[in-house]
């Protein structure tokens, strides 16, 4: 049980950023202790001071958090417990109360605050210039562009840079693999993502076996990707290139 | 044009007139614009689950198509109703209640006049910053994209619904055909992204990265617009509210502390259902609590804003099955706090009734997920 609370106290600092310094949580806490004294409103006492308290108990309770995880069947979501204080509501609150009458410096105040103890969501790494109008990278719209099949679908290999992005562009285009290799957590096997993400030089003839066996119409490559043997020896031939990717067709397969 | 015409159909014009249904059910000086838009969406949502995942779980082939028909036919004719008693209860009383009229039907002059009055006046400045930091957000919205692996599922899940015309039995990361995921099935959100990209023909992941952050952006800050009048009341409203609305836009754009937060899912994953359920749905169940619970006099009619509750916690299954069990929880201990507080029972009676569609919920879940245990 204790175990379980240790847990449940990691997943509540990772939640709250203390661990990358953020102090988000720290204004909410003082939001919930000034409301806790001052708010005599009883329906905002409940839903704004009494229920919030009593989420936080339940979050670290151990009993609680395995009976969660049971029905769940998933320890990775139990963090959206805390999405139910809605830390922004009550805290914006609780601020605007403590103002009172000194609404533009308490304003200010209260920006700077929020601002230095907050992190800037557009600062974050994930988040860049959108290249189109389907916020997927040129690259992918482009190289599905050349090989899309005029009618049905075909089945394409792709660097794990593409993998999240092809299909968003469309779903005719089949991968061997998904998302779901490039999740390390997940650890799953799967034979064709070994031998075209993780060898360190391709071993064509085993590399060509497993594209045959879906079989790939089409293999993309980077540019600087190592091979033992060229692709263009086996019965591949090179259908073009976008940016540092090297687009290659199966030409065995139009003659089966 | 048409794809802006059929986006402005499905996302304003029917939500707006399904709103009216139980903006007919509520005091008339509660009704507003944005509390009639908010019903809407929810109501829309809820006719959405009653749609799809009878679908999704019962019907093999061309289930999209199927789902859609349904909630075409369900959605036509509770906008329909909602015209009709906007008809029956005369001109603009059921959309504006008992709002300044004057300044609203006098025409584009007066109404200009008073919008300036309005940002003039003490808190008029508040009132721009506000714009510009929703604005600021819209236009990162539009113009930057945001990665995230889901995306490869349920952006890809939209897509093949609106490509495909079949829900769930296509593995979105691969393409090869799976049997159902109840976990995700369940939660048919991104088959509503879908719908809306079929009828306005636009590609799913258009829809989803650019059209969705358009729309549930300023719909969540209406909701918190709403949140804070019915924390500020009519009397503080008026100087505390624009400077609720500034303190919680800064809280969403640094809200960043972890990936964790409904503040970093808002604006980072706004198209996913996980994300609506935390930033829309969680706070839309305080919202209602504040006022079904509040000071408000007790002979005021309420029906509409139980009816609202109701396609709330219906919404919510659309979103995400897990916030199904944490709304579920949440109205629970509040309902359980405010029964004990107001020395009520009948207040839990109420919320538990208003409860039972999660419940069926629940039970449709872990039936599917169980049942091979039978």
């Amino acid at each position: 049980m204790w175990g379980i609370f240790l847990e449940s106290v990691v997943i509540f600092k990772n939640f709250m950023g203390w661990h990358e310094n953020h102090f988000l949580a720290g204004i909410y806490i003082f939001a919930l202790l000034y409301l806790w004294l001052t708010e005599k409103d009883k329906t905002k006492r409940a839903v704004f001071v009494y229920t919030p308290t009593l989420i936080l108990l339940l979050f670290f309770c151990p009993l609680f958090r395995k009976v969660f995880v049971r029905i769940m069947e998933d320890s990775e979501t139990y963090y959206r417990l805390l999405w139910l204080l809605q830390m922004s509501i009550v805290s914006a609150y609780a601020l605007i109360r403590l103002m009172g009458k000194h609404r533009r410096i308490g304003l200010a105040v209260a920006c700077l605050a929020i601002a230095a103890c907050g992190d800037y969501v557009y600062d974050s790494g994930h988040i860049s210039r959108a290249e189109n109008a389907y916020h997927l990278p040129q690259e992918a719209v482009d190289i599905v562009d050349m090989i899309k099949p005029e009618e049905g679908r075909i089945t394409v290999l792709v660097p794990a840079d593409l993998i999240y992005y092809v299909r968003q562009y469309s779903t005719d285009i089949e991968l061997p693999y998904g998302r779901e290799m490039l999740i390390a957590r997940w650890d799953y096997y799967h034979a064709m993502y070994e031998a075209m993400e993780k060898a360190e030089v391709i071993d064509t003839p085993t590399f060509v076996e497993l594209t045959r066996s879906y079989p790939c119409a089409y293999v993309v490559l980077k540019e600087d990707r190592e091979i033992a043997e060229p692709l263009t020896e086996y019965g591949f031939s090179v259908y073009g290139q976008v940016g540092e990717f090297v687009i290659y067709k199966d030409m065995t397969l139009e003659q089966r | 044009m048409t794809m802006i015409i059929g986006l402005l159909f499905w996302l304003v014009v029917i939500p707006f007139c399904i709103g009216l249904i139980p903006a007919n059910f509520i005091a008339e000086d509660e009704r507003r614009p944005g509390f009639i838009l908010l019903s809407g969406y929810f109501g829309m949502w809820a006719l959405f689950e009653v749609s799809a995942v009878p679908a999704v779980l019962w019907v093999e082939y061309d289930n999209f198509k199927a789902a859609s028909a349904v909630f075409i036919v369900l959605t036509l004719l509770s906008a329909a109703a909602g015209v009709w008693l906007l008809y029956r209860s005369g001109k603009a009383g059921l959309i504006f209640g008992n709002m300044e009229r004057h300044d609203i039907r006098g025409g584009a002059k007066p109404c200009m006049a008073a919008l300036g009055k309005w940002l003039l006046h003490a808190a008029g400045i508040e009132w721009l910053l506000f714009f510009a930091l929703l604005g600021f957000q819209l236009y990162k919205a539009v113009a930057y994209a945001s990665f995230d692996g889901d995306d490869a599922y349920y952006v890809v899940e939209s897509l093949i619904a609106q490509e495909a015309g079949v829900m769930y039995r296509i593995l979105p990361l691969t393409g090869g055909s799976t049997g159902l995921d109840v976990r995700h099935a369940l939660a048919v959100f991104p088959m509503w992204v879908a719908f809306v990209s079929v009828r306005a023909g636009v590609h799913a992941t258009i829809v989803s990265h650019v059209v969705m952050p358009l729309v549930l952006i300023p719909l969540t800050y209406l909701l918190y617009y709403e949140i804070g009048r019915a924390l500020f009341g009519t009397v503080f409203c008026r100087e505390n509210l624009p400077v609720f609305m500034v303190i919680m836009a800064l809280f969403q754009i640094f809200g960043n502390v972890s990936i964790y937060t409904t503040e970093t899912f808002f604006l980072t994953r706004t198209w996913q259902g996980k994300a609506v359920a935390g930033s829309l749905v969680i706070p839309a169940v305080i919202w209602l609590f504040l006022l079904l619970c509040g000071k408000a006099d007790e002979k005021k009619d309420r029906r509409g804003l139980w009816m609202l509750f109701v396609c709330v916690q219906m919404a919510t299954g659309i979103c995400s099955s897990i916030a199904v069990f944490l709304v579920s929880m949440l109205t629970a201990l509040t309902a359980f706090v405010l029964a004990c507080v107001r020395r009520n029972l009948k207040l839990l009676l109420q919320f538990g009734a208003a409860c039972i569609p999660s419940a069926v919920y629940m039970a449709v879940y872990v039936y599917m997920a169980y049942s091979y245990l039978l």
